[in-house]
């Protein structure tokens, strides 16, 4: 049975070349988990291998041949997983489009990349490929996971996943020199061509390709694994789009190379519940799944009794006075080690259980600032978080936090191999293993976000620290000035607003006004529980933020912001004057936010254009229509009036006296 | 001030200076308690499969033990005739889901209770005919009880008496319930029959008969009845007179809820102490004999403060 | 060592119908309440393999009529034919036995047990195992739950609510216990499912959601389905026939569209025949 990997290799350069060696030095040990039917199931190294390779001998004996693209759209399944490695067994390039795209997205992404090929995971995906079908003529085969829906579609363009890999199999069964040949292809490479193209989601515009080479993935992979020392005894939980690059490079890319063992969820509603049972050492979450878990964690606590909570609370401050000094290795007190080792059986240690971060060595955040207190608290509990700042164009790792160097206000230093600079506008320059070849089928695009000596430009302002930690303010076109002259950086105030659980969304104005405003989404979890513990009923969304006692509360958060903005000198001029509480969540189907959930600010200013008036203009309420889409696809307006409330701003001078208290 | 010290003050004082004496009304109560809880435990199971409040479970009590003895009287070895009454039960339990469930399926609740007082004098009256009406003796011993008693010395001069038929009484009850409870968690039917209390039209559509289920219903209440008074009558006789004291079963079922059989046993052990511990330190400031009606009382203050009971469903109507 | 789960596929038995033949016969069935008339004289038939809608407006005797066909109520006259046998009275766990599941307008299930547990008790009339060893909890029964608990975890899997397995179904939203109820239906395996208007109080996209499931249960396990709406719009995109009724009498019967074009359905539902 094992024909594999006769020829030995020094170093693998793609992933397939790794999928070679690990089936062979790590055969036995699992590479592939999937919670299915309620049990989860394991595939090893070398059974992946033998699934890949039958799918890759199915594929080509579909026609599909070096060089060309394959889509690739729906959620974490093994099966989409190993359709990437067997097109890339094949010189085929992968190319993850999201899941939740609408089907006018899909297509752009299709059409651009010239997709002959698509693997996706049912019927909703089909759906939407073939509802757009006349705008993307190169598309001839549709590849689906799950049968169920499909049986009555026509056939001509749809073949089942089993099928393909039973056709690879029996080929593979009667002819050797198929296998043997497609070993030999796999091990011909020399890592130059293009292994995956990935979609930017864009704050802006329309997404942009982003081409991956094979061997600057595997080297970018190599050099991160290595550093937070990843091994085959490792698990991840995959579970975030795998059309992003996060998910393609801390999942598949870093897996491949590290063999380490990747379990895919039952369903993406099943998450947290297939956490708590694989028990990730290695996981990364964006700062907003944080946000959530401290969220749930908290509300939980409010139902609690009255002991427990006492109890709860007590430990947290045990956790905030020594938690970090001792995951920092920094000098401890004997007392502080004593209480915070029994606060850790009492109540840290059960809930990393219930959060599912038992055995989880390292954790990174990224995406966007993380809250201080947010990162704190984590860290407190003995989870070893950590940020990093990366781009699609870098697949992924720019910057990364070391362990024991760990600091929530900056991204930490230059990650392996990659070189950091700072232009003279602010904007931080990178250049780094894993850069992207550049954008497909848009070479003036690649031009203008390289710099003529082949620097990639991030479009993000930063500056260094004293230790050479980049710290990340905002994207560098968004960094102003009010006409005060003060710096207004948005996300800065944003970040601080965001942090208080009560506040889902912030939008902030300023650069060329008098002062500094903002738009509010109020949490409906977090401030409808507050509300149904105070009698206070509420009917919407709409109607508990226009709710007093809800802006009352908004008002206490923004003048504790502006508080802590004044006390540092630089940012003290942008204390936020007037806000209101906007009347809908924003929303990625109004195109309100990006698929990653950050927020279009060009786009929401023009929506709410009236709104914006209104905060400059003195008025207290402002009427506005806005056109929302539901889920099903259809238009309707909402209309409200929304209130604007003036907010309690801090001289600069009396507060310094206040926070050294 | 010296009412207040005699109701709130002296009656502690006494437990404290005899606490042999005091541990001795606890276990009497608590025996007392089983008791009450078993025969709850009966109206637990029919209520909570059929929604009927059955009356005649305090007589069902007499009458599994007079069947019993009544056949030993009449020759049968002692162990045999235990058998036989477990099938005079199982019996029962047919005549009633054919004669009484059956015929009045979807009739109003209070025409099912009717029903069932019915079938109290039915069972009375035939009782009395078939085994005659006069007090009779428990086979304790030929049923292989045991029947002596043990003393425990408590501090220098304390003393604590523990009847073995008490013992037998608490560890048969433990055993009762436990065998209940894995019944319902974990078999076919104790599924089936947690879906008809859940809801009775849902269980018919998946196939669930309720005849069959009403028939194990009755006949498990019919067991623990027979188990309830061979207790009994070892402790005093089996005569109707033990029907009175059924009814004490109503207080324990609206401390411990309808439908929940720890309550049932909860409710049970609360009454029989609450019970004895009132007789002994608070009976002699009114001259005695609140036994007959305190359990009643505790169940009416407690009534006003959880009318579900204390382990009750939340009573909500459908309208 | 491939410890691959190979699903078990769910399908209505095989009853020796072929798809189009008559399944059920419901023939000049009247039913009433002390002289309040529910059901007058109404005819109609159920073919295997098909979706069958019974609409009409509020109260005109379509709950009534599942509750004949499913053994709840006994029509004083008319019979109804299940599979070549012609009935009279039938008990509900009779029907249950013989192959008709059905769901509730107001949704039926065990409120205090997990979403697991009511799809498992859908189960009950497949358990054969001696009860003492479902007591000790070895043994054949062991096996036999095994069985089950993969053919529930499919219907789960189906149904796609994972997520809420364990949960008891009395603190899950409306259109979820819908959608287990349905999952308790289809763990009977039946060969006729009667749902009583599975979209009621749902909101659109919960709606698309059930139809779906609707659909896909028709066309993959076979199952023949009877279903009740006094919405008609989803009905007519979903069922294959359609049976009108109002005041008790059938006032239109055929495909969505002879329906749709039927003057006195038109009128039943503008209310002009009132």
């Amino acid at each position: 049975m094992d024909a594999t990997g006769a020829r030995a290799v020094s170093k693998p350069v793609t992933f397939p070349q790794y999928l070679l060696l690990n089936a062979k030095r790590f055969g036995g040990r699992p590479a592939m988990r999937f919670k299915d039917y309620g049990i989860w199931q394991t595939w090893t190294w070398s059974e992946q291998r033998d699934e890949i390779r039958d799918l890759a001998l199915g594929l080509k004996a579909m026609g599909l041949t070096k060089g060309e693209r394959v889509a690739i759209a729906g959620s974490n399944r093994p099966r989409l997983y190993w359709t990437f490695c067997a097109a890339q067994s094949l010189g085929a390039v992968p190319v993850p489009v999201y899941a939740d795209a609408v089907a006018d997205e899909m297509a752009y992404v299709l059409d651009n990349a010239g997709a002959r090929f698509a693997v996706v995971q049912d019927q909703e995906q089909v759906d939407k490929i073939q509802a757009m079908a006349q705008t993307t003529p190169a598309l001839t085969t549709i590849i689906y996971d799950e049968p169920r829906g499909l049986r009555d579609y026509d056939h001509r363009m749809l073949h089942e996943f089993g099928a393909v890999q039973q056709l690879g199999r029996s080929i593979a069964e009667t002819d050797r020199d198929a296998v043997a040949a497609w070993e030999e292809a796999i091990m011909a490479s020399d890592g130059s061509e293009c292994s995956a193209i990935l979609y930017t989601s864009g704050t802006t515009g329309r997404s942009k390709g982003v081409m991956l080479r094979a061997s600057a993935s595997v080297k970018a992979a190599e050099d991160t694994a290595r550093f937070d020392h990843l091994d085959e005894h490792d698990e991840v939980l995959a579970y975030l789009p795998l059309a992003w690059v996060g998910d393609h490079y801390l999942n598949y890319a870093q897996g491949y190379v590290a063999g380490l063992c990747m379990s895919c969820p039952e369903s993406p509603d099943t998450v947290s519940q297939n956490l708590r049972e694989i028990g990730p050492t290695f996981y990364f979450a964006p700062p907003r799944v944080f946000e959530g878990l401290l969220t749930s964690v908290m509300i939980r606590m409010e139902d609690a009794g009255r002991i427990k909570k006492k109890l709860f609370h007590a430990s947290l401050a045990v956790a905030k006075t020594y938690g970090e000094d001792i995951l920092e290795g920094r000098p401890v007190s004997p007392s502080g080690r004593i209480s915070y080792w029994i606060c850790d059986k009492l109540v840290y240690g059960p809930l990393r259980n219930v959060l599912g971060f038992t055995r989880t060595r390292t954790a990174y955040t990224a995406g966007e600032a993380i809250g201080p207190d947010l990162f704190s608290f984590f860290r407190s509990l003995g989870i070893n978080l950590k940020q990093l700042y990366g781009q699609t164009e870098a697949f992924l790792y720019v910057t990364c936090q070391k362990d024991g160097d760990v600091r929530p206000d900056t991204v930490g230093p230059a990650a392996p191999d990659v070189d950091i600079r700072i232009a003279d506008s602010g904007e931080v320059q990178f250049r780094s293993p894993g850069m992207f070849m550049g954008y497909h089928d848009a070479p003036e695009k690649t031009k203008e976000t390289l710099t003529p000596d082949g620097w990639v430009m991030t479009g993000d302002a930063g500056i260094f620290d004293t230790r050479g930690h980049l710290k990340i303010i905002d994207r560098a076109k968004d960094v102003g000035k009010l006409t005060t002259g003060a710096l207004f950086a948005p996300k800065y105030i944003e970040n601080k607003l965001k942090f208080f659980p009560n506040i889902k969304e912030v939008v902030a104005f300023g650069d060329g006004r008098d002062y500094s405003a903002v738009f509010l989404n109020i949490d409906l979890t977090a401030v409808g529980n507050w509300a149904e513990r105070n009698n206070i009923s509420y009917g919407s969304y709409q109607e508990l933020a226009s709710l007093p006692q809800v802006y009352e509360m908004m008002a206490r958060h923004v003048e504790q912001v502006n508080r802590d903005l004044a006390a540092e000198p630089l940012m003290a001029g942008a204390q936020v004057s007037r806000f209101l509480v906007l009347h809908k969540e924003l929303d990625a189907d109004d195109g309100e936010l990006t698929r990653t959930q950050k927020v279009r600010r060009s786009f929401v200013a023009e929506r709410y254009q009236p709104l914006i008036d209104a905060l400059y203009d003195g008025s207290t309420e402002k009427f506005i229509e806005t056109e929302v889409t539901f889920e099903d696809g259809r238009k309707g307006i909402i209309r409200a009036t929304v209130r604007i409330a003036d907010a309690v701003t801090y001289p600069t001078a009396t507060l310094h006296r206040e926070a050294a208290e | 001030m010296d009412l207040l010290y005699l109701v709130f003050v002296d009656p502690f004082v006494q437990m404290a200076d005899l606490p042999d004496f005091f541990l001795q009304v606890l276990w009497e109560g608590f025996v007392a308690g089983i008791l009450y809880a078993l025969i709850a435990l009966g109206f637990v199971l029919i209520f909570k499969a059929s929604g009927v409040f059955n009356f005649a479970q305090g007589i069902m009590v007499v009458f599994a033990g007079l069947t019993l003895v009544g056949l030993h009287e009449m020759g049968i070895p002692a162990y045999l005739a235990l058998v036989l009454s477990i099938g005079v039960m199982g019996l029962l339990a047919l005549g009633v889901e054919r004669f009484v469930m059956r015929p009045l399926v979807n009739q109003p609740d209070i025409i099912l209770l009717m029903a069932t007082i019915g079938l109290t004098f039915f069972l009375v009256g035939f009782g009395e005919f078939v085994f005659g009406g006069e007090p009779k003796q428990m086979i304790t011993e030929e049923l292989g009880l045991p029947t002596g008693s043990t003393s425990i010395d408590i501090g220098e001069n304390g003393l604590l008496i523990l009847q073995h038929i008490d013992i037998a009484a608490a560890v048969i009850a433990i055993i009762m319930v436990a065998s209940l409870g894995i019944f319902f968690n974990k078999t076919r039917i104790g599924r089936a029959l947690r879906a008809v209390a859940d809801d009775h039209q849902a269980a018919l559509s998946v196939g669930i008969s309720l005849n069959q289920i009403w028939v194990i219903v009755w006949f498990a209440a019919g067991i623990v009845a027979l188990a309830t008074g061979i207790m009994w009558g070892a402790r005093s006789d089996v005569s109707f007179a033990l029907e009175v004291i059924a009814l004490k079963a109503l207080p324990v079922l609206i401390l411990g809820g309808f439908t929940s059989i720890p309550g049932a046993i909860v409710g049970g052990l609360i009454i029989g102490i609450g019970e004895k511990v009132g007789e002994i330190y608070w009976g002699p400031l009114v001259g005695g004999g609140i036994e007959s009606w305190l359990a009643y009382m505790i169940a009416l203050i407690f009534l006003l403060f959880r009318p579900q009971g204390l382990f009750g469903e939340r009573i909500i109507e459908r309208v | 060592m491939n410890a691959r789960i190979q699903p078990v596929q769910l399908h209505a038995a095989d009853d020796g119908l072929k798809p189009g033949e008559t399944m059920l016969m419901v023939d000049k069935v009247s039913l009433s309440f002390g002289g309040v008339k529910a059901i007058t004289n109404v005819s109609f038939d159920i073919r295997k393999g098909e979706i069958r809608a019974i609409i009409g407006p509020n109260g005109a005797g379509k709950t009534s009529m599942l509750n004949v066909i499913n053994g709840f109520y006994h029509p004083q006259e008319g019979t109804i034919t299940f599979r070549g046998k012609a009935r009279s009275r039938m008990q509900p766990h009779e029907a249950a036995q013989s192959g008709i599941a059905r769901t509730f307008q107001n949704v039926a299930l065990f409120k205090g047990m997990s979403t697991l547990d009511n799809i498992m008790s859908g189960r009950t009339l497949k358990m054969h195992a001696n009860f003492f060893w479902q007591m000790l909890h070895v043994g054949p029964a062991r096996r036999e739950e095994i069985e089950h608990r993969m053919k529930v975890e499919e219907i789960i899997d189906f149904l796609e609510i994972q997520h809420i397995r364990k949960t008891p179904v009395g603190k899950l939203p409306y259109g979820l216990q819908k959608r287990v109820e349905l999952g308790r239906a289809l763990a009977m395996e039946p060969d006729l499912l009667l749902l009583d208007e599975p979209m009621a109080g749902m909101n659109v996209e919960e709606k698309e959601d059930m139809s779906r499931f609707i659909l896909d249960v028709n066309s993959q396990m076979g199952t023949t389905i009877a279903l009740i709406e006094h919405d008609m719009g989803v009905v007519m995109d979903i069922s294959d026939r359609v049976v009108v009724l109002d005041y008790g009498r059938k006032i239109g019967d055929g495909t969505p569209d002879e329906v749709k074009a039927n003057q006195d359905v038109i009128d039943a539902y503008l209310g002009v025949s009132r």
